[in-house]
């Protein structure tokens, strides 16, 4: 009998609270804009399942070893790897084993793009100031505004574990809303005579140069901001890797095998970390509030200085200022939205690769920004 | 009204959380700006010594950098071609399972003729 009401008491029935049943709809909600909408399925899959894992209540630190913020147990193994940077580490790796950076290295002042995207970062730290959050915690906040998700797990971890739910949430939930959140800002601060412009094509990159970018790229990123090498030299190993095109075995690895390991792994782990208990706070709230303005600012910021970058450039080297939009790092998310857009304005403007130069730049320089970030900060 | 839903306090920033904004976001774009100089500047240097090389061997410099060089159009279809045709190996299955039906190779191993059944009739 009493055997019986010990399983009773430990059921998720007699554990359920609100907020539990709260979280158990978010990840319905997210498992749903994959299904019904293609959104980013690969990561709201896992995440919206590892929201559903991490909520079934249960008695924590009842010594059953469950939770995923209790030592031993298989969810604390996964959040290891979240905490301790060893998953944003190797998504890096597989992404530069993945990442053509040729549209980039044919036309590097498009790097100036994904710098003036970061801007979004600064703006959402001193928002986060303003509503009360100390500065470890804003810096933390701020890196949302990278649309990065490795990036922000990284930054999380390491300035403010406990807010590292929350913040990866709300990176991945805008990541996927990148096609609703972008068109209006893009349409907004562009005319239509600016949308129309077609840009040159990229000159051909030879293989030299290809392989001697990670190589310089480590270097000249690594010597400035150290705290970035670990998600900038794996990004850069896995890119020399596919470029050097004498380690094919690996690069496949990478780009294949362990790159979906590591998404499932991840993936999972960072939807446990959303347990209603420690979760469901204000602070969730206004991470989330800041979020969404981190990615519209960073957005506005891409697309206003590709139009400063215009005054200055004579007219057959015009850039599209929508392509701005993609100095956000949601590769390739971002790029197809300016993709679309650009097809709205002009059947025959195909954008995408020149935004394909922006957004892996983004994706560099967040990085970059959490380094620095780190060195001044810890 | 939004600071009915939300407590912004302004007064919370501080010189420091401005000094901190203000110089990672010009480091950032410091170190961008440096490795597009240096991606900027490495093509024409590869292409001065591509130059030398070819005029140490006595070859058309121009003619042959030229038809080194691949148009830019042509690498942007080749790019877009070969992206549309991994993204179709991606995730993108028809999950439609085809089984086909095989029909059974002759044996004489399994053949009735050479059925153990028929021992009778050879018997009779």
């Amino acid at each position: 009998m009493e055997g019986i009401i010990r399983f009773l008491e430990n059921s998720g029935f007699a554990n359920a609270t609100p907020g539990h049943l709260l979280m158990i709809l978010v990840g319905l909600l997210f498992i749903y804009l994959a299904i019904r909408y293609e959104y980013e399925p690969l990561l709201l899959i896992p995440i919206g399942f590892g929201i559903l894992i991490g909520n079934t209540p249960f008695i924590e630190h009842a010594g059953m070893q469950l939770g995923l913020y209790e030592e031993g147990s298989i969810m604390n193994f996964f959040y290891m790897g979240l905490l301790k940077g060893i998953f944003p580490s190797l998504i890096f790796l597989c992404i530069g084993a993945m990442t053509d950076f040729s549209t980039l290295i044919a036309n590097p002042k498009l790097i100036l793009l994904g710098a003036a995207a970061q801007f979004g970062i600064f703006m959402t730290y001193i928002g986060a100031i303003t509503l009360g959050f100390n500065n470890l915690e804003s810096a933390a906040i701020g890196i949302i505004g990278a649309a990065n998700g490795p990036t922000a797990i990284f930054l999380a971890s390491k300035l403010a574990p406990h807010l590292m739910g929350s913040i990866i949430i709300a990176v991945y939930f805008y990541m996927a809303l990148i096609p609703v959140i972008q068109p209006p800002i893009m349409r907004l601060l562009t005319t239509k005579e600016e949308r129309i412009i077609k840009m040159s094509p990229p000159r051909a990159v030879s293989k030299y140069e290809k392989v001697l970018f990670p190589i310089v790229a480590l270097l000249v990123t690594g010597f400035i901001a150290p705290a970035s090498l670990s998600l900038l030299g794996m990004l850069f190993f896995g890119n020399l890797l596919k470029e050097s095109t004498v380690t094919k075995r690996l690069a496949d690895t990478a780009k294949n095998g362990l790159h979906d390991i590591v998404i499932i792994m991840l993936g999972v782990s960072v939807g446990a970390t959303t347990q209603a208990t420690t979760f469901l706070t204000p602070q969730s709230m206004y991470i989330f509030v800041l979020g969404a303005v981190a990615f519209m600012i960073s957005t506005a910021g891409g697309v206003l200085f590709a139009k400063i970058m215009n005054l200055f450039l004579s007219k057959e080297n015009k850039i599209n200022p929508l392509i701005g939009a993609a100095g956000v790092s949601a590769m390739p998310e971002s790029a197809h939205v300016v993709q679309r857009e650009g097809l709205k304005s002009d059947p025959n403007n195909h954008l995408i690769v020149h935004a394909m130069a922006p957004n892996v730049a983004g994706m560099i320089g967040s990085a970059i920004a959490a380094g620095i970030i780190m060195g001044f900060l810890r | 009204m939004i600071t009915h839903f939300l407590p912004i306090n302004f007064s919370a920033i501080g010189a420091e959380h401005l000094a901190l904004a203000i110089s990672c976001y010009v480091i950032v774009f410091f170190t961008l700006f440096l490795l597009s100089l240096v991606f900027g500047i490495l093509p024409k240097l590869h292409t001065r010594n591509l130059r030398k090389k070819m005029q140490k061997e006595g070859e058309q410099v121009n003619t042959l950098i030229a038809g080194k060089m691949v148009p830019g159009e042509v690498s942007a279809a080749i790019a877009m071609a070969i992206s549309m045709y991994f993204e179709e190996l991606h995730d993108q299955e028809a999950s439609i399972l085809t089984i086909k039906k095989e029909g059974k190779s002759y044996s004489p191993w399994n053949s009735k003729i050479y059925n153990v059944i028929n021992f009778n009739r050879f018997q009779g």
